[in-house]
């Protein structure tokens, strides 16, 4: 497999450890094709918040890891809360800091998302407003399957907070499967079986 | 009297849309008071296991606190790559937490400065959005979108100078007041 297999970086937008989210981002590789290798990338808790006059005086090096990560990766899967009917405001900072690189990582990136909620909408909200973000730094987006993991709490085990749930389980294998074929074809990187 | 508590999305110092709070005391009605609101530029990232564990940071009590204190807010922030900086969102999200979440019933008015020609118009609507969740009252109209805003700025004072700018501004600070007055029940 090796170079043929598709590189992503995942991204969570809560910092809780005890996060749905993280969970959920914990078990994206043993339901992903063979494809693709799928880990996390570095943390954005240590990410300033975004001020320019910061930004003339050099780049902190939390931005630059996470910008780093995000360029090396052949596509990003963004795995995020709401909060308060749109973006987490961290992971929106760490999105704005990359966004003033000249070399702006998510530009031209495959992304796919996805989002667990307790309540019915599954983080819906905050997922139409990422797009609409992701679209300012012109990263390119999975359309469909979407990912929206709704009432949480009874999808995953209650102790370990393993993803338990079968359907949510299939939905995602379904995506990540697409999103396999989508970085291939964004980023011409051959399938194995096609070589 | 009525006590307007402002909140710049911005924290870069020479800021348009800083200048622009700066410029509202002169342009508002008799009977509004002004004070800026405490930077969240100190306030970490929210995360719930700092909430549970050490609890509140004070730079977020203290921001709660200079809202609850205001009859009404004005929000005046750029736009962020289509929608609300970062900062200001995550000074949202910690505020949000706590009890009696300070936004609950509270006046609120929207302005951004924007070089491009939007005016800021996608950070207002997606602030208006968390605004409903939050239980605000956001100001309908007048909207201020201050659009092309490096040529309504003088570039060295930093003077708020369009004139058209100005008396927009003027208008909705007059509207806010009245709007303030019918949610307090006092007009």
């Amino acid at each position: 497999m090796g170079d043929s297999q598709v590189q992503v970086v995942t991204i969570c937008g809560s910092l809780r450890k005890a996060s749905f989210n993280a969970a959920l981002q914990r078990a994206l590789p043993s339901l992903a094709p063979p494809g693709i290798s799928i880990k996390p990338a570095p943390a954005w808790a240590d990410i300033p918040i975004y001020n320019h006059d910061i930004q003339d005086a050099g780049w902190p090096a939390p931005v630059t890891a996470w910008a780093d990560a995000i360029r090396a990766a052949d596509g990003v899967i963004i795995v995020s809360p709401e909060y308060n009917w749109t973006i987490p405001g961290g992971l929106k900072n760490a999105i704005d800091w990359t966004s003033r690189m000249k070399n702006d990582p998510f530009k031209g990136k495959a992304v796919a998302i996805q989002s667990c909620a307790g309540g019915l909408l599954g983080g819906a909200r905050m997922q139409y407003h990422l797009r609409q973000s992701l679209t300012s730094v012109e990263a390119v987006m999975l359309i469909r399957p979407e990912v929206f993991v709704t009432f949480a709490a009874k999808k995953f085990d209650e102790k370990t907070l393993e993803l338990t749930d079968q359907p949510t389980k299939d939905m995602v294998k379904l995506q990540l499967e697409a999103f396999e074929k989508f970085v291939r074809k964004q980023t011409g990187k051959i399938a194995p079986a096609a070589q | 009297m009525a006590d307007v508590l402002t909140i710049c999305g911005s924290l870069r110092k020479g800021s348009y849309n800083a200048i622009l709070q700066r410029a509202l005391p002169d342009l508002a009605p008799a009977g509004m008071r002004f004070s800026a609101a405490p930077s969240f530029a100190s306030i970490p990232l929210y995360n719930a296991d700092i909430q549970n564990t050490t609890g509140f940071p004070a730079e977020v009590n203290a921001l709660a606190d200079a809202i609850r204190a205001a009859d009404g807010v004005i929000i005046i922030s750029p736009e962020y790559n289509f929608s609300i900086p970062g900062g200001l969102k995550n000074a949202i999200d910690w505020v949000s937490r706590l009890q009696n979440q300070p936004f609950a019933g509270k006046p609120i008015a929207l302005q951004s400065a924007s070089p491009g020609p939007v005016g800021g118009a996608r950070v207002q609507y997606d602030l208006r959005r968390a605004m409903v969740f939050l239980d605000a009252f956001t100001l309908n109209k007048p909207e201020i979108f201050v659009g092309g805003c490096a040529s309504k700025f003088d570039e060295k004072t930093g003077e708020l100078k369009d004139e058209a700018t100005r008396n927009f501004i003027k208008q909705q600070l007059v509207a806010f007041a009245a709007f303030i007055g019918r949610i307090a029940g006092k007009a």
